[in-house]
């Protein structure tokens, strides 16, 4: 039935198979993008109040999480914190392989969110924030009314594209043999010899929806910047 | 009301205050005037702890602290008497102008919103700008920004209002609308220091003007002492540099 390397047609049909995976995709991005920002906000801040030796750690740890290439840190990751915390008596050996994924995916959106955040906090004149303390605020209350709402506004189009490349990066994790939208292009490929319409399926999937994150953040953008200025 | 005992300050190797006293009466207006360098700005800086002083002490009303041993809580303690009008503003960018100035009151004073909000819009009356209130700072001309920091240090309702060359940053003609807001602050019996060049502002306002150089006290005294009969050679000299010209000869 099927014939030549191409067929349109099928990949209307592979189409919902691979949506029915997106789920786990979205789980891996949404998961890694919130743990991997929070993560991110604590690097910048060791750093940017150089914290003595934790400072020292977190320059090590971004350069290499943003040298190293993301199959790397996905094997990494998964044959080396069990083997870590086998030493100390810990056995995560069996544990599910998504969370190895979701760990790394959020190790390395943490590094590279490090330095968006402390370009973004840097870039907020420090006269506001003596403003803030000789009004009376302490330093959290400072950095939670007046530093950190005006840096996100400056960090928002970086983390929008953040998102966008996490979304890509998420295409690895089948090497882990996780099945997402990926892992099942390949699952179909295996079972059926063929790969390209998988593949086109895949990405009209993840062009769609790096276009709406590019539109989402472009209008978020766009209304902050309204309400603030004119 | 506020007393600064022998207030010592270094920058690495550059002793920038050395050894000031000042004392502040309630509702004085205390113009300290000096050339760049003198530790004007310093002195200001340190009573309110945006910068630490090395040695030395400072009362506030019932508050006696020593700068060096001082704790948060202290600390936290005299900026609440206290309060800072910038030379450059330092306006909240993300907040109205009725946000900056309800600021300290209800987040570091808790004061509940709607009252806060009443004084506020009270205060921004006061400088003129109660049809302004929910424009950004963005939006508004630097001497209106000016006015917007000194509603927000009026609104706190400090012992002291600390002001840090207030008009340096403005173009000429937006100076006068600031200078007249701080007149009127002045009427109020509200107890100032400022720091400033403008001397015609201290010779009509000050009630004591204090000449600074090099980290200490010069001189000090009535403006009409400190600017027309100066005992100081020092004084002298930043006067004649200052002041225009008496006659001009071509």
């Amino acid at each position: 039935m099927l014939n030549g390397l191409f067929d349109p047609a099928t990949v209307f049909i592979y189409l919902p198979r691979l949506l029915s995976k997106l789920p786990v995709t979205l789980l891996i991005v949404v998961t890694a993008t919130l743990l991997g920002a929070a993560g991110g906000m604590l690097l910048a801040l060791v750093r940017l109040f150089r914290t003595p030796v934790l400072n020292q750690a977190a320059v090590v740890y971004i350069s290499f999480m943003r040298g190293t290439p993301i199959v790397v840190q996905l094997f990494l990751v998964f044959y080396g914190v069990p083997w870590l915390l086998d030493h100390v008596g810990i056995d995560i050996n069996r544990w599910d392989k998504l969370f190895f994924v979701i760990l790394t995916y959020t190790l390395n959106t943490a590094a590279f969110k490090a330095e968006v955040f402390r370009a973004a906090l840097q870039s907020v004149p420090s006269g506001q924030a003596e403003a803030a303390y000789a009004v009376g605020l302490t330093r959290l209350q400072c950095f939670r009314r007046i530093i950190a709402p005006q840096a996100l506004l400056i960090a928002l189009p970086s983390l929008g594209t953040g998102l966008a490349a996490l979304l890509q990066d998420t295409s690895l994790a089948y090497t882990l043999g996780i099945i997402d939208v990926m892992g099942q292009v390949h699952a179909i490929a295996s079972g059926t010899n063929r790969m390209l319409e998988g593949y086109v399926g895949a990405a009209i999937i993840f062009l769609t929806l790096s276009v709406a994150l590019e539109k989402g953040f472009g209008r978020i953008e766009a209304n902050l910047l309204i309400k603030r200025h004119h | 009301m506020i007393e600064i005992r022998d207030i010592h300050k270094t920058f690495g190797h550059n002793l920038v205050l050395k050894g000031v006293d000042l004392k502040v009466d309630k509702g004085e207006v205390v113009v300290i005037v000096g050339p760049s360098g003198s530790g004007k700005t310093t002195l200001l800086r340190c009573i309110n702890f945006l910068e630490r002083a090395d040695a030395g002490e400072i009362s506030i009303g019932d508050t006696h602290v020593a700068f060096r041993q001082a704790t948060a809580r202290q600390v936290s303690t005299i900026r609440k008497q206290t309060a800072m009008v910038f030379q450059n503003y330092n306006l909240f960018n993300n907040m109205t102008a009725l946000g900056n100035v309800m600021e300290g009151l209800v987040t570091a004073r808790k004061v509940p919103k709607k009252e806060a909000e009443a004084v506020s819009r009270a205060v921004l009356d006061q400088v003129g700008l109660a049809d302004k209130c929910d424009a950004y700072p963005s939006q508004l001309s630097g001497g209106q920004q000016q006015r917007v920091g000194i509603a927000r240090a009026l609104a706190l309702n400090p012992e002291v209002i600390l002001f840090d060359e207030p008009t340096s940053a403005l173009d000429p003609e937006l100076v006068g609308e600031v200078l007249s807001v701080m007149k009127a602050v002045a009427r109020k019996h509200i107890t100032m220091v400022v720091v400033t060049h403008e001397m015609s502002f201290a010779l009509e306002i000050a009630s004591r003007v204090i000449f600074m150089d090099g980290g200490v006290v010069v001189e000090e005294g009535a403006p009409q002492e400190i600017f027309l009969r100066p005992k100081e050679e020092r004084t002298r000299q930043f006067l004649r540099r200052i002041l225009p010209e008496t006659d001009y000869t071509i």
